[in-house]
């Protein structure tokens, strides 16, 4: 790789965790609450503890926090057949 | 569970880990530095502790690769599985304390800039010894940041375990780019072949551990009849090879059901949990409910549900219990349906719905 692809990678990198750092601070004061019940009192321990992971997925959290959207429902190959699949 | 959040649900066992864990490091650490100085008495202390930080980072991250597959053979090593996140979050500081060491011993004093310095400074992909060995390690080091970031259990839930555990099962990628690192870093300064062999050793076992766990467990998918009754209920197992309070696993529709007896009463639930898709077929009925070896997680096994005020719910089947057989119904039942228990009667081991 030569310095300038280097540079630029960096300041992509640098431009993108800035933005999730700005996203970030007012995300675990207030947002974090309003996309997941269990957050609303949580403790500032928790709060700062997940920060690193919002700066890191911050699109996808803006995007749950603009929709409101709450914790999705995770899937297993059982839950995916009683909605209507076959069994075996 | 749910409740609101914390940043760590201390316990008695998990302060003993942590401690255990720390010391362990420090432990290593002085030793690697102080024997290091006293076998080497011209190695500087800041060299010796990059190495120390990076050997301990790869000694750790073999433990912890090893514990998920030493679990699926033997349960006597689930106390080790119970705070294997800390495990990791560790392995994470110590290799970054070895990257960010690496870095300003390496790469800090020239006119670029460091971080620069280390996508660029090797650049000869034909050759073994000039091979830009940093960038794999530093590839890694993100991987692991991300594993690390994510490891509260917010993070479980909110993108779900199913994708969770596809993002920490990058760590395998992750373990290549750092065996590569280590081989192409540094065992080219080693003139012994004795710390390359150790290496291949660690990915042997490793890869090994897994490949023997797999096998067993598929197995054990695979050692079922497959007989099936006119209302399409499928014969699982007999009574007397589900020991109390325990389970029986078999693979039903793509995942395993868990088929417990607890008393004179047999319910089949989904062998997934909520949590993180930990076995509960591995674990036991306490006091009425069945709960997770991996976290405690419980649930009820006539509802699937947890116990107020969590709110977790897993699929559940319709059982029977004939001539002492045990007979599921394969269509799961939405998460949290009630299924009312099948009877055992003690002197025939026959029993109804």
């Amino acid at each position: 790789m030569n310095v300038q692809w280097a540079s630029g990678l960096l300041l992509l990198i640098a431009l993108y965790a800035t933005l999730g750092l700005c996203f970030g601070l007012p995300f675990v004061w207030r947002g974090v609450g309003r996309i997941d019940p269990q957050a609303e009192q949580g403790s500032w321990g928790f709060r700062w503890m997940i920060l690193p992971g919002v700066v890191a997925l911050w699109p996808l959290l803006a995007w749950r926090w603009w929709h409101r959207r709450p914790p999705p429902t995770a899937w297993t190959a059982h839950q995916r057949g009683d909605k209507g699949g076959t069994a075996e | 569970m749910s409740h609101a959040y914390r940043a760590v649900g201390w316990n008695r066992q998990k302060r003993l880990y942590d401690l255990a864990t720390g010391l362990g490091v420090v432990l290593f650490l002085g030793f690697f530095v102080g024997g290091g100085l006293w076998r080497y008495p011209d190695a500087t202390v800041e060299t010796l502790l990059i190495r120390g930080l990076g050997t301990a980072a790869i000694l750790l991250l073999h433990v912890i690769l090893s514990i998920g597959p030493l679990c699926r053979l033997d349960q006597r090593f689930l106390p080790l599985l119970y705070n294997r996140r800390h495990l990791g979050v560790t392995f994470f500081l110590l290799a970054l304390a070895h990257g960010a060491f690496s870095i300003v011993q390496f790469h800090a004093l020239g006119d670029t800039n460091p971080l620069v310095s280390v996508l660029t400074s090797n650049g000869r992909f034909d050759s073994v010894s000039g091979f830009p060995f940093q960038p794999l390690g530093l590839a890694a080091l993100v991987i692991f940041f991300l594993m690390a970031a994510t490891s509260h259990d917010f993070w479980l839930a909110n993108l779900t375990a199913p994708v969770w555990k596809a993002l920490h099962m990058m760590v395998y990628v992750a373990y290549g780019l750092v065996l590569l690192h280590v081989a192409l870093g540094a065992l080219q300064s080693e003139t012994a072949p004795f710390y390359g062999w150790l290496l291949g050793l660690g990915a042997v076992w490793v890869f090994g551990l897994q490949i023997v766990a797999g096998w067993r467990e598929s197995r054990l998918d695979r050692g079922r009849s497959e007989a099936l009754d006119s209302e399409g209920f499928l014969e699982v197992c007999s009574v007397a090879e589900i020991p109390d309070a325990r389970a029986r696993i078999v693979c039903l529709a793509e995942e395993r059901v868990a088929v417990f007896r607890y008393g004179d009463k047999i319910s089949a639930v989904s062998n997934v949990c909520q949590h993180q898709n930990g076995p509960l077929g591995e674990g036991r009925v306490v006091d009425g409910c069945i709960v997770c070896p991996w976290h405690g997680f419980q649930y009820d096994p006539a509802t699937g549900t947890s116990p107020p005020p969590f709110t977790e719910k897993i699929p559940t089947f319709r059982v029977r219990v004939s001539s002492g057989r045990v007979w599921v119904h394969p269509q799961a039942n939405p998460a949290g349906t009630r299924v009312e228990p099948a009877i055992v009667a003690e002197a025939t081991g026959e029993a109804g719905v």
